[in-house]
């Protein structure tokens, strides 16, 4: 898991922010890649080495699907999109990390 | 459906793994084209494009191994990994691989093999309906002592009609007939049964409809049931045989059914008949049977029990009933008890000890074997130490190496268990050819799933077994340490010829242990062999004559037809001399009744001395060659006609007689009549030696001997006494049989020398294989001790070398060496001894005259196993001398 600005990720936090770029419709790799980029300000790059086993892992769990397609210049890319049991993950995730947010923004206050 | 997706996936990732591989390839090289595509838009030149995607994406082949790293089903691909590179690491060491997969072969195919005849005979079903309701039942008499004695009609029609445990009883009672007509006349052994037989043990035929409870009644029970080998074999299989009508002892009888193939009925040990039975017939008891309560036990009862009752209920009610009848019936069953037993236990009974005994040699065998290999393995990991530091030093975890460890261990065990199996079938087989037709049925032994079961089991357990230590002791001992200690015998090594030596102790004990087991059956088979059996048996032919009712329907007819025959086999040039008796000596059959010496006071049945009562011919003593102590034999008048005489052997006149003259004593002998008014006392006229008549293992009975008039049996033994080998005789004889007579079959041929051998042949068979196997286990535990000096011998040839520079001399390195060896010697003979003290007590019932702490057996074996493992130690113990300085001082 690369990041840049040396941002380490959550264990599994990966996972909720593909799924969560998934959750406005279906992409290729280096499209949720740049998709994350972007709603994270650039905060955290997801590179190859990482993006790809967590796909495929992900498919594996039955959360997304994937299939090939054309890209909008006329490529063949193999896209990605959420699935039923995809979409309540993404729903558990969220909750999860709405709570752990919510736990160390209160320790931070605390201090 | 996550589950459901996991699972497709794990299928599809195992099953179409280059498809995968393809899509992923095109998916990440697809990847690169879109950021070089996304830099060009960016106005980058095509060349920067290319290296900065190229930069981004950091390689197709690193991103798709990540990729297949955290594929499903990746654990057990690289499994396959690990059983490739085992099979590559066994291939490369075919030596060290050919011991081990044979050892194990031997170790888990013996074990399959013998537990293949475990489950037949211990564990199969029984082919009956529902064979756990089953029980035999018979009477027991508490001062003979006999468990499983043959009822009397009477008692049988009681406990019928007073019992409420059962559904229904039945009984069977063996009895050999002629079956003529339709090619050569032939005696076969029909079981005459109680019309309910088949429905009671829940067996219907194959064809025909079988017995219908009005053939239990006179006047419709002349109906026979085929056996199916007897229907194939004499009557072709032929499928119309229902109706059509067969000649048994003379008599017209029609065809009702046939048996199914798998079918057989339990054959009391010691029946009159001894053979399969090949024909069943309705028995209807004649009228008398309930009334008189003082008649002979002979048949056999089989009951089923209600479904709701316990075997422990039904003794009870059962073990009641008897209690009364001995009240109500004082004369005829005093003493008689009944003895409830289930029938799995009836059919394995006799075998169960020796079978478990063998089960746990096997078992025993198996273990030394993976000691070996786990000792062998240790070793090998002595020579791996570098690789295993090199796989820990670049990442390696200890478990990962623990796994490749085991993984190889499984192979090879997997391996042996493959040849082992071979081995096992190919092993029963010869355990079947080898077993005495004797010993049991064996036709429901072969490697069945449960057998195939447990001979995985054997392997899986083995490869844990004998692969746990050594991957233990290999990848969980310090790396670094590793690196710079390699090939050099410290501390990690010196662990793991601890552990060696804790193995070849083991091994060393437990082959002991067969050892001393299988020493103490050949002493008992020894002393067996060496019982004087009372008669000459070299040169003795015996077969067996029955006289159809039919046609012998007289006394007279019969004693003058067996006068007749001894008469013309008498004059065949080659035979010495010819004589007949009721039972062939030394196979366990023989009748037995009350006597009362008139002399003594009378007592009731049950109190008075007991004989067994063996009806002779003529020239007996001389053609038995049994030495007459006092008197004289009898005379051709008494031979003729009755004239109540009698002849009792030593043992008689020991335990009964108290050293009163016994000639000119009278005896009354219950065999025709209970009731001693009815009977006409017998005149001893001679008393002769005695003789093992039921077998080498049974002290000589009791006996008395009559003329055949005095109890004139249709079947007799006819003993001819040759001054040659007698079988070639038998042809001959054959036809002065058929002159007599054209339709009396010649049955169960056979030399007194095949008896004698028949009835060793149990305990031989035991006594055989228990050798085999402690040899095979002595083999491996020298083979085990040879390796672990000579390993160390390798390992200390520098510390040898110095040592020889230093001055010593050629005896001081042989002591050295021997010394190591001598103590693990002596510490697994010590071990050995004391188990094997404890566990040959479960022996007892297996030996003959010999005591399970047999001290000759306990010291001897032993020593024997020492000098053994001493010569497998001397070897490499020659070859440490033979270093030479110099040499071993460069050696590393």
């Amino acid at each position: 898991m690369s990041t840049s600005e040396s941002t380490t990720l959550l264990q599994g936090t990966l996972d909720l922010l593909i799924l969560k770029s998934l959750a406005t419709g279906e992409m290729h790799g280096l499209g949720v890649s740049r998709r994350i980029e972007q709603i994270t300000g650039g905060t955290f790059v997801v590179k190859p080495g990482s993006l790809f086993p967590a796909l495929h892992r992900m498919e594996e769990e039955g959360w997304i699907s994937s299939f090939w397609g054309e890209s909008e210049n006329n490529r063949r890319a193999k896209y990605y999109r959420l699935t039923k049991p995809g979409r309540r993950q993404l729903e558990t995730e969220t909750k999860r990390w709405s709570r752990i947010s919510v736990a160390i923004a209160r320790v931070l206050e605390a201090s | 459906m996550p589950l459901f997706a996991k699972g497709r996936s794990l299928l599809r990732n195992l099953l179409s793994r280059r498809r995968v591989d393809a899509d992923l390839d095109r998916e990440v090289r697809a990847h690169l084209d879109l950021l070089i595509d996304e830099n060009l838009r960016a106005g980058m030149g095509r060349a920067q494009a290319e290296r900065a995607a190229r930069l981004e994406l950091g390689g197709v082949e690193q991103v798709k191994e990540q990729v297949r790293d955290h594929r499903l089903g990746n654990w057990l691909q690289s499994v396959f990994g690990d059983v490739r590179y085992a099979l590559r690491q066994l291939r490369k060491n075919p030596g060290f691989t050919t011991v081990a997969i044979l050892t194990l072969a031997l170790g888990i195919g013996a074990n399959t093999a013998i537990f293949s005849v475990v489950d037949g005979v211990l564990l199969r079903s029984l082919p009956y309906r529902d064979p756990g309701r089953l029980v035999m039942v018979w009477e027991r008499n508490s001062v003979v002592g006999n468990p499983y004695n043959t009822v009397s009609p009477p008692n049988f029609l009681d406990w019928q009609v007073r019992n409420s445990v059962f559904s229904g009883m039945a009984y069977v009672c063996d009895v050999r007939n002629n079956l003529t007509g339709q090619g050569e006349p032939e005696e076969v052994v029909v079981q005459a049964v109680s019309a309910n037989f088949f429905s009671v043990i829940g067996v219907e035929p194959i064809l025909g409809a079988g017995f219908t409870p009005e053939n239990g009644t006179k006047g419709h029970d002349d109906v026979v049931v085929l056996s199916f080998s007897l229907w194939q074999r004499r009557f072709a299989g032929d499928p119309k045989i229902i109706g059509k009508s067969i000649l048994l002892n003379g008599k017209p009888q029609t065809v009702v059914g046939v048996a199914p193939e798998n079918y057989a009925w339990l054959v009391k040990d010691g029946s009159l008949t001894g053979g399969k039975p090949q024909i069943w017939t309705p028995f209807v008891f004649p009228p008398a049977y309930a009334v008189h309560k003082d008649m002979g036990r002979f048949i056999s009862v089989v009951a089923r029990l209600k479904p709701d009752v316990t075997l422990a209920a039904a003794r009870s009610q059962m073990k009641s009933i008897a209690t009364q009848l001995e009240i109500e019936y004082p004369n005829a069953n005093r003493h008689w008890g009944v003895n409830v037993v289930p029938m799995a236990e009836q059919v394995s009974g006799s075998l169960k000890p020796a079978l478990l005994v063998l089960f746990g040699a096997v078992l025993f065998v198996l273990l030394i074997a993976c000691a070996n290999l786990s000792g062998l393995l240790l070793a090998r990991a002595g020579g791996r130490e570098r690789e295993i530091a090199v796989r820990t030093a670049i990442g390696a975890s200890s478990w990962r190496i623990t796994r490749q460890l085991l993984v190889e261990s499984m192979v090879l065990a997997i391996l042996g268990g493959v040849a082992g199996g071979a081995l096992a079938i190919w092993g029963t087989n010869a355990l079947l050819a080898a077993t005495p037709s004797n010993l049991l049925e064996l036709r429901a032994v072969r490697v069945n799933v449960r057998v195939l079961l447990f001979s995985t089991l054997c392997t899986l357990t083995a490869g844990l077994l004998f692969g746990f230590v050594p991957s233990y002791f290999t990848a969980w001992s310090r790396s670094a340490q590793r690196l710079r200690e390699a090939g050099r015998g410290t501390s990690a090594a010196v662990r793991s010829v601890a552990a060696r030596n804790v193995f070849v102790i083991g091994q060393l004990s437990l082959a002991l242990v067969l050892l001393v087991g299988s020493g103490l059956l050949v002493r008992s088979f020894l002393r067996l062999v060496a019982v004087e059996p009372g008669f000459q048996v070299k040169n003795l032919l015996t077969f067996k004559v029955t006289l159809p009712d039919a046609r012998y329907s007289t006394d007279s007819a019969r004693v003058q037809l067996f006068q007749q025959l001894l008469a013309k086999i008498a004059a065949i040039p080659g035979v010495s001399s010819v004589s007949m008796e009721s039972f062939p000596p030394l196979t366990g059959l023989g009748a037995a009744t009350d006597v009362h010496v008139l002399s003594q006071p009378a007592g009731p049945h049950g109190e008075l001395p007991g004989a067994n009562v063996r009806v002779v011919g003529s020239d007996y003593l001389r053609t038995m060659g049994i030495p007459l102590r006092a008197g004289r034999f009898f005379t051709p008048q008494e031979l003729q006609e009755e004239k109540h005489v009698t002849i009792v052997n030593h043992a008689f006149v020991d335990k009964y007689l108290n050293g009163t003259q016994p000639l000119g004593q009278k005896l009354a002998i219950y065999m025709k009549s209970l009731t001693e008014s009815e009977l006409t006392p017998s005149e001893v006229i001679g008393v002769v030696g005695d003789v093992h008549q039921m077998g080498l293992d049974a002290t000589p009975d009791p006996t008395v001997y009559w003329p055949h008039p005095e109890l004139v049996m249709s079947q007799m033994t006819v003993l001819v006494r040759t001054s040659s080998d007698p079988i070639p005789m038998v042809p001959a004889i054959r036809d002065e049989l058929h002159q007599l007579d054209t339709e009396l079959p010649m049955a169960s041929v056979a030399t007194m020398e095949q008896l004698l051998g028949d009835s060793l042949a149990r305990s031989r068979f035991t006594m055989l294989l228990l050798g085999v196997f402690a040899g095979f286990a002595l083999l491996l535990a020298a083979i085990g001790i040879y390796g672990l000096i000579a390993y160390s011998v390798t390992q200390r040839t520098q510390e040898l070398g110095v040592r020889m520079a230093l001055g010593a001399q050629m005896e001081d390195i042989l002591r050295l060496v021997l010394a190591q060896g001598a103590r693990l010697i002596v510490a697994g003979a010590v071990l050995g001894t004391v188990a094997a003290a404890g566990l040959s007590q479960l022996m007892k019932s297996l030996l003959f005259a010999v005591q399970p702490l047999d001290p000759f057996t306990l010291s001897a074996v032993p020593l024997f196993l020492s000098l053994i493992a001493f010569a497998a130690c001397y070897v490499p113990a020659r070859r440490a001398t033979k270093v030479d300085p110099m040499v071993a001082l460069r050696y590393e």
